[in-house]
């Protein structure tokens, strides 16, 4: 599902040259939820996107859904990730002139059509939002506006959703919130990485790994109930 | 959604950023749209100034006498009068030449004076346009007298004159000019043909140049290969000074034209692409995210451009309506022999329609390629 063999990333700044990724190696299979933790400034956004097919590594191999992500041309990593990669950011991101409803739908790649409607108005209600659904962005709590990102990544039932920092603008029963909703999503059979900065993701992950000056480092191994 | 909807919303969420770029267009388009008509009634006015000066090519018979013509102002020989037709009837000519006005002229006694009498036709213009007949037409039986022979003839406007034996109705009595028209009498060709006892007969055909050349351009050299061409019987002469203030006067016009729509241009395209610049960068999060959901660098890039192409389109509205509005409002103070002349021009409002939304896309097409080129890693990244 996800293949990463010696990945490397390095930043060149006024300070000079900084190793966001060292050495990355690992691999998750389909179904699996994998959280890593990481101090801020550890690689966790890098790795994040490396792997979305949004930044391209120095070195090394990334393969998710049996794509060469860095073989490919950007549109054709635009057209893998828009069909089987789901994001989810810290700030949300989401598209301040549109509706939740559209925020939500903004997520499909093709064209929407009612049946698409009907599962995203379904989605909403699952996360609690339906009486939000025609309100902007700027009028939603910190904890709705990551519910309507997170309904945006599921929508499209990808193959694989990448969270960085989910949980980090919310408060704990909200981020224990979207947590159920990941976890719930992994058992439907979705592959789920999480990275955060605490031990959060870690009860809800099947493996967790430690992220430290760009080194990967994978801390144990156990079996979730589903 | 489709991208239409897209760009609609993110227009009424970002009014401001909206109404400014579609200000500044409609601004320009304001602008442009003043100086299209005012220039337009600038030409006219200088056209219709620069004919009242009269006449600057004088077509004679080529064997004429040149020393007898300046000593006498007219040539002691004479043209067939159907040669106005003929000449009008050449291909192109009037790119050269227009207002062609046959006129028979010479020395004739009133009054025991020695007075000029003018016969003069009506001007033939080139075909299809809408151009008023230079100088006056002068029915038959009818005259216009210069001062001093009014003043011999104690004649007024109404009153009836006897000329060679026929009586005339004094049409007009022109100011004092200063000029050897003082002591001219005009009447229908005709009229003077009789008169002169010439049926038939001009000795000169009176005319505009087209060209709008000064005279270091030396316009006569190109006004005389026409009419060698056209007329070999006939000479031009060209009086300089009209012919040269007519151009230039043209020219300026034109140069004010010219410097005007350049810089009017100019200055809407920094303005649409300084703001859209601004618009990239305060949707630099939007614009990362539409890459981390697949979106292509071509949806992306229409997002501007084609936001600035719809803006582009309610500024050439605005901006025709604004500047037909200023033109109509203040060009009739500027304006005042042609001030009728002044109206709405339609065709300049599908230009409009047509041009804005295409210049504003190019305006913003570099801010676009800036939002395109943008690494989503930058915006997206939360560490």
């Amino acid at each position: 599902m996800i293949t990463c063999e010696q990945v490397n990333r390095t930043f060149h700044g006024p300070g000079g040259e900084v190793r966001g990724l060292c050495d990355v190696s690992f691999t998750v299979t389909r179904g699996e939820f994998v959280a890593v933790q990481g101090a801020s400034g550890s690689g966790k956004s890098t790795l994040l996107l490396t792997l979305g097919g949004m930044l391209r590594p120095s070195s090394g191999r990334v393969a998710v859904n049996g794509h060469e992500l860095y073989g490919l041309s950007a549109a054709e990593r635009g057209r893998v990730r828009a069909a089987g990669i789901g994001f989810v950011f810290q700030l949300f991101h989401l598209v301040p002139y549109l509706t939740v409803l559209d925020n939500v739908l903004a997520g499909l790649p093709g064209s929407v059509d009612s049946a698409a409607r009907a599962r995203a108005a379904a989605l909403l209600d699952e996360f609690g939002l339906s009486h939000r659904a025609a309100h902007k962005p700027a009028t939603l709590s910190a904890g709705e506006r990551q519910r309507t990102a997170l309904a945006r990544a599921i929508l499209k039932q990808p193959a694989v959703i990448l969270a960085d920092e989910p949980t980090g603008n919310l408060d704990p029963e909200n981020a224990a919130s979207v947590f159920r909703h990941l976890a719930a999503y992994r058992r439907q059979g979705g592959t789920v990485m999480v990275v955060t900065h605490g031990p959060d993701a870690a009860p809800h992950a099947d493996r967790t790994f430690r992220l430290e000056q760009g080194r990967l480092t994978e801390l144990q191994t156990q079996p979730v109930s589903r | 959604m489709t991208l239409l909807a897209l760009i609609w919303k993110e227009l009424w969420h970002l009014r401001v950023n909206a109404f400014l770029v579609a200000a500044g267009l409609a601004l320009a388009v304001a602008l442009l749209t003043v100086v299209r008509l005012t220039t337009a009634a600038a030409e006219r006015e200088t056209r219709r100034v620069m004919r009242d000066l009269g006449f600057n090519l004088r077509i004679i018979p080529r064997d004429t006498d040149m020393d007898a013509f300046w000593a006498s102002g007219h040539s002691d020989k004479t043209l067939p009068a159907d040669t106005v037709q003929k000449l009008a009837a050449q291909h192109g000519l009037f790119v050269t030449f227009n207002h062609l006005t046959p006129a028979l002229e010479r020395r004739f006694p009133v009054a025991g004076r020695d007075a000029i009498l003018s016969g003069i036709g009506p001007s033939v213009i080139g075909p299809g346009e809408k151009k008023q007949p230079m100088g006056f037409l002068i029915a038959k039986g009818s005259v216009y007298l210069g001062s001093e022979i009014a003043a011999s003839l104690g004649a007024k406007p109404k009153s009836r004159i006897e000329l060679a034996g026929r009586s005339f109705t004094v049409e007009r009595v022109l100011a004092e000019s200063g000029s050897d028209d003082d002591i001219r009498l005009y009447t229908a060709l005709e009229d003077a043909q009789s008169l002169l006892g010439l049926p038939g007969r001009i000795n000169e055909i009176k005319a505009i140049d087209c060209l709008c050349l000064t005279a270091d351009q030396d316009p006569l050299s190109q006004l005389r290969a026409v009419l060698e061409k056209a007329l070999p019987e006939a000479k031009v002469l060209q009086l300089r000074s009209l012919a040269d203030a007519r151009a230039k006067q043209r020219q300026m016009a034109e140069r004010y034209a010219a410097f005007a729509t350049p810089v009017v241009l100019l200055g809407g395209a920094l303005w649409v692409g300084l703001l859209t610049v601004l618009n990239v960068r305060e949707r630099r999060a939007e614009i990362g995210l539409w890459r981390a959901l697949g979106r292509g660098s071509g949806r992306i890039a229409t997002l501007f451009l084609g936001k600035a192409a719809l803006l582009g389109l309610v500024g050439a509205g605005l901006g025709y309506a604004l500047g037909t509005a200023l033109a109509l409002r203040f060009g009739p103070d500027i304006f005042k022999v042609t001030a009728k002349a002044l109206e709405p021009d339609i065709a300049l409002l599908g230009w409009a329609a047509l041009l804005t939304p295409v210049f504003a896309a190019v305006s913003a097409f570099l801010p676009a390629m800036l939002a395109v080129a943008q690494d989503p890693a930058d915006s997206l990244r939360a560490d």
